[in-house]
């Protein structure tokens, strides 16, 4: 029996794996390291940058709130006086606990990997609202262009303190470029805005010892994997069944791989059910096969909003790999 | 170009910066207000059938309505009192439990640019919102949810107007989760999987009432 992490490789290099790679299982990610302060359930805060976040008790997440009192950056032609990056020091206390997470990974099972939130696009989206950020697009580019330089510069120092400290493997990097049946924006202005920036970002963690960049983005965004593919996405995680993920796994497999195809919200759900979970796994494992295919829920952690949901994913998976994977 | 095609097109494609001094200058040309007015209705048309088949995304369609409101301001003092293109009032919300606005926001900019008036109440909107809010001028009711899990409000609400005194208001709902068979399955009249066919979708149903 192959190890967890090289039956992933052999999943995404096209090899043989002897099961499924099932869900998170070869990422441990160090969600111990600071990084921004977001609220708990029934909270309303202000973060690190100054914008503000809302968890209603009754929601399954939490929210930036835009409205008029709330939303950080009003004019983006302002954005240098008003958008400042917090400090990425932090004192060694604070890092105590992902140092620790990170020593007790056996790395020749898992990867020790960096979590990071939000990414480029929604860092926009969150200090100035979805429509002015979408909008500024074409009415203040090159404001745009300096205050995505600016994040992207603001990530880097980040991880010139955390890669020495954790000696990370994999990178878990959000970044939301779509709706559920239609990407943002076309990949026309993805080239035009992110794809020099990502470049540059995913550039300097693979420089510095990450194997690995796990994207997320649960949503549609079939028409931007070229795209991923060039700025150095290995693992797009968060693909939802409208993408027809076997056919990007046909078109691109052997560039990148593809985690997901089982729509969260499908399956998660207050009432959720055992045989519904079942049959949305089974549907993804028989039509997308193991070659470049990571069955998994397309939330973006290894968790679910409804508790017992994701440990009977991984269940169901593992069914399924004793049926798609007969031991000799 | 003649000063009204000027204007439709720096409308499809949402030039901000340049369609007041054109609107400006089209009525400066003789043009009546009404008729530029109706231009760019068909321009923003035109935005939203695009939208519908992904030759554009979501910042095309915003960059184009923000084009129009421009030009509306323009025409605004010229339009007093004349309102032959006034397709009627639309209250729109998204349904109870639910905090996404962008879906509904981009429904509730594409109905203004084609003419409705548009009462938004915002997001986690319970029924009775929904229903006190519908007026004498009121001729349509739009509801939007993004979660599955608030699909069983929008079900709620649909009833609760069905149900209230001004059942014969035309409701379409939209969302990511709303199929055609669920919309027709919780008694909406309409449903719409895009903002581009909510217009389309709207004026139906107005002109089948």
């Amino acid at each position: 029996m192959l190890t967890i992490r090289d039956n992933l490789l052999e999943t995404i290099r096209g090899g043989k794996p002897d099961r499924f790679v099932n869900q998170y299982e070869y990422l441990d990610i160090i969600l111990e390291a600071p990084l921004k302060t977001s609220p708990k359930r029934g909270e309303t805060i202000t973060n690190e940058w100054g914008i503000t976040f809302s968890w209603p008790q009754d929601q399954i997440g939490h929210f930036p709130v835009h409205d008029e009192e709330h939303r950080l950056l009003k004019d983006i032609t302002k954005w240098r006086e008003i958008v400042k990056a917090p400090s990425v020091q932090y004192p060694d206390e604070r890092w105590a606990a992902a140092v620790n997470h990170a020593a007790a990974v056996d790395r020749r099972d898992k990867y020790v990997t960096v979590f990071f939130a939000p990414g480029i696009f929604e860092m926009c989206h969150h200090l100035m609202g979805m429509e002015d950020a979408m909008m500024s697009f074409y009415e203040e580019p090159e404001c745009l262009h300096e205050l995505i330089d600016y994040l992207v510069d603001y990530e880097i120092r980040y991880a010139k303190e955390i890669i020495p400290r954790l000696k990370p493997n994999a990178l878990f990097h959000h970044d939301d470029w779509g709706g559920q049946i239609a990407s943002f924006f076309s990949p026309e202005m993805f080239a035009e805005f992110f794809v020099a920036p990502y470049k540059k970002l995913y550039g300097f963690w693979k420089d510095n010892g990450i194997e690995l960049i796990v994207h997320h983005s649960d949503s549609y965004a079939a028409n931007l994997v070229p795209h991923m593919i060039d700025i150095g996405i290995d693992i797009w995680q968060g693909v939802m069944t409208t993408n027809n993920t076997p056919e990007l796994i046909k078109q691109y497999g052997d560039r990148i791989a593809f985690m997901g195809d089982i729509d969260s919200g499908a399956v998660d759900t207050m009432d959720w059910k055992a045989e519904v979970i079942a049959e949305h796994v089974e549907k993804a494992c028989t039509r997308c096969g193991s070659r470049a295919f990571i069955p998994c829920l397309t939330q973006g952690l290894g968790i679910s909003s409804f508790p017992g949901v994701y440990d009977e994913t991984s269940r169901a998976i593992e069914r399924m790999s004793g049926r798609m994977f007969p031991r000799p | 170009m003649s000063n009204i095609a000027a204007v439709r097109q720096l409308v499809e494609t949402g030039k901000t910066k340049l369609i007041a001094a054109a609107t400006a200058e089209a009525l400066k040309e003789g043009a009546a207000a009404t008729e530029i007015l109706e231009a760019m209705i068909d321009a923003m048309g035109v935005v939203g059938e695009k939208f519908s088949t992904g030759a554009i995304f979501v910042p095309e369609m915003l960059i184009a309505a923000k084009a129009m409101s421009k030009g509306v301001e323009v025409l605004k003092p010229h339009l007093a009192g004349k309102s032959a293109t006034s397709l009627g009032t639309c209250v729109i919300g998204t349904v109870k439990g639910d905090l996404h606005d962008i879906g509904k926001n981009l429904v509730a900019m594409m109905l203004e640019s084609a003419g409705f008036t548009v009462v938004d109440l915002g997001v986690d909107v319970p029924a009775e919102k929904f229903i006190a809010a519908i007026g004498d001028d009121v001729k349509l009711v739009a509801c939007s949810g993004l979660l599955t899990t608030t699909m069983p409000a929008m079900r709620d609400t649909v009833a609760a107007i069905k149900s209230s005194a001004a059942s014969h208001i035309k409701v379409l709902v939209g969302g990511a989760p709303v199929t055609s068979e669920f919309a027709r399955e919780i008694g909406a009249d309409g449903s719409a999987p895009d903002a581009g066919s909510a217009v389309v979708r709207a004026k139906e149903l107005l002109k089948a009432a």
